[in-house]
């Protein structure tokens, strides 16, 4: 059962030719990019909060894998850059109006993000079980080596309080962002399965697509900047 | 009371394709010029509110230690007992006055209310690019109200830390007494920056990919300029702040320390993070009320604006810049030097463009056809009172003289020339100049000018005498002054503006009656009563419909300042009058050739 | 594999915005990418260019991501300019409070 409604015109994906030429591209898709802007400033906001932190009290923070699990995140990194992957092959999936292979593209994208924000959540769980904690007060970090090794309750403290607070504030925020995004997706497929989107008019696929490529491209960067620098 | 305007005014449900409810038009309701509308009550309650603040902080500076009158008994023994205000009070009375005023009134009231009521319909379109989304930002805006309110019946009492939360005063209950305010504080804004943010993605899209054909980018009118420009500094500057808020909010209810010194937290990042969200605020603040003033200047004056072009680069020059000056609010806070200097000359070369602002605004007036009604009394008002806020703002720009100046009573001066002579009378020569369009009746020419000179008069009385406090030496948000020898002398000044501030707040009621009684009691109003050259005068009707134009999407073929222009007989030739259908004066014949001579 | 893949950059059909890019082609040097920086972390290099090369790495990836998958390449010039408004931004915030420290 389609609920979509007769475009005005013929194909929705290009400019409105009612008004003069504005951006050239249709009003929603540059909505959402004037959106990820503003998105862009949010985590420079609290990606450049850590960077000034981290030049004025290096000594709160730890070498690259002494206390996060590089392994695991380089693996979960890899594993978003595959809902990426997986993402645009739905959108071109759409593009050549295949309806089959956009809601099996969209499915994976689904599964492959939630086991993302599943796999960041155990992680939290391992570290907060380290004392890797956001709060001042209960920051109690040995090191994954020296936690292993039993040695929790003797070992010297590695880093500092602020390295918890922006570790958790940073990736905790882009986990929120990720969830919405996984939530997005599903609203998309609800109504991919209901036959909304069509080769001359899925804009719908087009924008989710836009936001789950920037939370990718956060990820990207945070991974690196947070785990291994 | 006729008919027509009855009609007019309900026409919203009528013209519709299928008839809209009350709720769908007047509650839930996804046209922009309701939503103007709605941030215009919401906005007005909150200025009330603010001036209610300001009136209180005012009693204790003017009347030190004496009881509230009146209503002195109403308040509770944590914050006024006996109705002598304590200073915790005072200090979140200081505090709220100016959140409620800055993000509840004034920023709804120039970007919420004119962004949407103009922006549409100054570029030909029938509605935003996102309605819902419109919708969306008005009503997430209302509990961010509602919780700001809660925070002064809370344990410990309402934020008290400044509206610019510095640290550890913010982080630390334990210096303020003040829990649960701050957060509410915190998440309040957090909150309303989702309002900002949407109704800014909102702005920018529509006037990038909606204006009507013909209306180019150097035909649109300036207050659409102003709020286009605006709209980018609220969707790059607000998440910066959204951010710090959470940050600080973390370290008021997880214990992180990222600006509490204690955890080795850095109180001066606090500082940089607010201020570089907070100095494109106060631009904000100011851009769409110069982009109003322009509009009446030039509509009043019966005159092109003087230098448009440069007018819009100017707002442009001033919206990079302002990104590059935040430096200034904190030349006293210990900051590298070479920083500060650096802040010190972009500070003192971003006056260029505000002046030239001024000059146009001038240059405009300069032998126009003067109409001196309400619209233009306030903007004629906002441009004086620019020019004194703007030439304090000269000395703070200085680092060595604000070494004297900052955190006085001179710098309050200067705040309030800028966004009460400032804005707020921008805010009031837009209301009284759009009331007809908004409304269908004109807004009491009598009453807007009583309202005008006792606001006018008593402002000045108010905040004029504070550039003398702040050049004595009279620091900002201090409870009590006289603990300090030096100040004593003072008290007479401070109990004069006390009396002032009393007649200025007093003097906003005969505005809000005159508000109120107009909508339903003013003239009826024309069509186009001021003459305007805009598409919202000339294409719309008074007041307009869903969808705006009856006729369908106008045509643009002309700037929007043709006032008094040579090629129509008319003092005006708006922007949607096709060339062969203007009023052209007569072609005067050629001079008949003399007789021949040698 | 799905029938849709294409594998010419650029490739845009007559009648609209129909460019693609070689998706999993992309998707390869990400990963590669991505396991070079893990690898390059561990090096014993001085800080300074352990984290240069990161970042080059990192804005490398992130690019790859921009202009492709958010096709960004075939988007208007203009929309370039809007895309690109916040960069000095970020960068005048970083690096004026930087210099506190």
């Amino acid at each position: 059962m389609t609920t979509h409604t007769p475009a005005l015109q013929a194909n929705m994906m290009v400019p409105d030719s009612t008004f003069e030429p504005g951006m050239q591209v249709y009003t929603m898709k540059l909505g959402m990019w004037v959106f990820l802007l503003s998105e862009v400033m949010f985590f420079t906001s609290l990606i450049g909060s850590y960077i000034i932190l981290r030049f004025a009290h290096p000594d709160h923070f730890a070498q690259p894998g002494v206390v996060l699990n590089v392994p695991l995140t380089a693996f979960n990194t890899f594993f978003l850059i595959c809902s990426s992957v997986t993402m645009v092959k739905a959108f071109a999936a759409i593009q050549h109006g295949d309806q089959r292979w956009l809601k099996l593209w969209l499915l994976a994208t689904i599964l492959i993000g939630s086991m993302f924000v599943g796999i960041q959540v155990v992680e939290y769980n391992a570290l907060a079980h380290e004392g890797f904690v956001p709060g001042a007060a209960e920051y109690s970090a040995v090191g994954r080596e020296a936690f292993k090794a039993g040695l929790a309750e003797t070992a010297p403290v590695v880093g500092g309080p602020l390295y918890g607070a922006t570790f958790y504030t940073m990736t905790g925020f882009h986990g929120v962002h990720v969830t919405i995004g996984v939530i997005c997706l599903i609203f998309v497929l609800i109504r991919a399965l209901r036959g909304h989107y069509i080769q001359l008019d899925h804009r719908g696929v087009e924008l989710i697509g836009l936001y789950w490529h920037f939370v990718d491209l956060v990820w990207i960067i945070l991974f690196t900047i947070v785990y291994l620098i | 009371m006729s008919t027509t305007a009855m009609a007019a005014r309900h026409e919203t449900a009528a013209e519709h394709h299928h008839e809209l409810g009350f709720i769908r038009t007047y509650i839930f309701s996804t046209d922009h010029k309701m939503i103007a509308k709605q941030f215009l009550l919401a906005s007005l309650f909150f200025l009330l509110v603010g001036g209610i603040l300001a009136a209180g902080v005012r009693w204790q500076l003017g009347f030190p230690g004496r009881p509230i009158p009146l209503i002195g008994g109403l308040f509770s023994d944590t914050t006024a007992p006996g109705g002598i205000v304590l200073p915790e009070f005072y200090n979140a009375m200081v505090t709220m006055h100016a959140t409620f005023m800055i993000f509840f009134a004034i920023m709804p009231l120039l970007v919420g209310v004119w962004g949407n009521y103009l922006i549409p319909l100054q570029i030909g379109a029938p509605d935003m690019a996102f309605p819902r989304l419109n919708m969306f930002s008005f009503w997430v805006s209302v509990p961010a109200g509602i919780i700001m309110l809660a925070g002064f019946f809370v344990e410990g009492g309402h934020a008290g830390a400044g509206w610019t939360a510095y640290a550890p005063l913010s982080t630390n209950p334990e210096y303020s007494g003040v829990r649960m305010g701050q957060v509410l504080w915190l998440v309040s804004l957090i909150i309303l920056g989702f309002s900002s943010l949407t109704g800014a993605v909102n702005y920018i899209t529509t006037v990038l990919n909606m204006r009507a054909p013909g209306m180019t980018w150097f035909r649109m009118p300036l207050p659409v300029w102003a709020l286009f420009i605006t709209s980018w500094l609220v969707l790059l500057a607000i998440p910066i702040l959204t951010g710090g808020l959470i940050m600080l909010l973390f370290d008021q209810t997880i214990g992180t320390g990222f600006f509490a010194p204690a955890t080795d937290g850095e109180p001066l990042l606090w500082q940089h993070v607010f201020w570089y969200f907070g100095h494109p605020e106060v631009y904000i603040l100011i851009l769409p009320a110069m982009g109003l003033v322009s509009e009446v200047i030039s509509n009043r004056s019966r005159k092109p604006i003087f230098g448009y072009h440069s007018m819009v680069l100017a707002i442009i020059a001033i919206a990079f810049l302002g990104w590059i000056v935040w430096g200034h609010h904190m030349f006293q806070s210990g900051m590298n030097p070479l920083l500060g200097t650096t802040f010190m000359i972009t500070t003192i070369i971003i006056a260029v463009p505000s002046s030239i602002k001024v000059f146009n605004w001038l240059g405009t007036l300069w032998r126009g056809d003067l109409h001196f009604d309400t619209p233009m009394l306030h903007a004629i008002a906002f441009v004086s009172m620019f020019i004194i806020g703007g030439l304090s703002g000269m000395f703070m720009a200085s680092a060595p003289v604000d070494i004297f100046l900052h955190d006085t009573y001179y710098i309050v001066a200067h705040i309030h020339y800028v966004l009460f002579g400032g804005s707020l009378f921008g805010i009031f020569a837009g209301i009284t100049y759009w009331f007809p369009k908004m409304f269908g009746r004109m807004f009491s020419p009598r009453l807007g000018k009583v309202h005008f000179w006792l606001t006018f008069v008593s402002y000045n009385l108010v905040f004029f005498p504070m550039h003398n406090l702040g050049l004595k030496g009279h620091m900002r948000r201090i409870y009590d002054p006289n603990q300090y020898e030096f100040l004593q002398p003072l008290q007479p000044l401070n109990t004069f503006i006390t009396i002032s501030a009393f007649v200025l707040i007093a003097g906003q009621l005969i505005f809000a009656f005159a508000f109120f009684w107009s909508m339903y009691k003013g003239k009826e109003a024309p069509q186009n009563p001021w003459k305007a050259n805009t598409l919202e005068w000339t294409a719309a009707p008074t007041p307009p419909p869903h969808d705006n134009f009856p006729g369908g999407t106008p045509v643009v073929y002309r700037g929007p300042y043709e006032y008094s222009s040579p090629e129509s007989t008319d003092d005006f030739l708006p922007q949607d009058v096709p060339p062969d259908r203007v009023l052209r004066p007569e072609i005067p014949r050629e001079p008949s050739p003399l007789p021949t001579g040698d | 594999m799905t029938d849709t893949q294409h594998t010419t950059p650029g490739a845009g059909h007559a009648e609209g915005e129909h460019h693609e890019a070689p998706y999993l082609l992309i998707w390869a040097v990400l990963l590669v990418l991505t396991l070079a920086e893990v690898g390059y972390a561990f090096l014993s290099l001085p800080k300074f260019w352990l984290a240069l090369g990161l970042i080059v790495m990192a804005i490398w990836k992130a690019l790859l991501v921009t202009l492709y998958y958010m096709h960004l390449r075939f988007e208007p010039k203009r929309l370039w300019v809007l895309a690109t408004a916040p960069l000095p931004l970020v960068v005048i915030l970083i690096a004026a409070v930087l210099t506190e420290f």
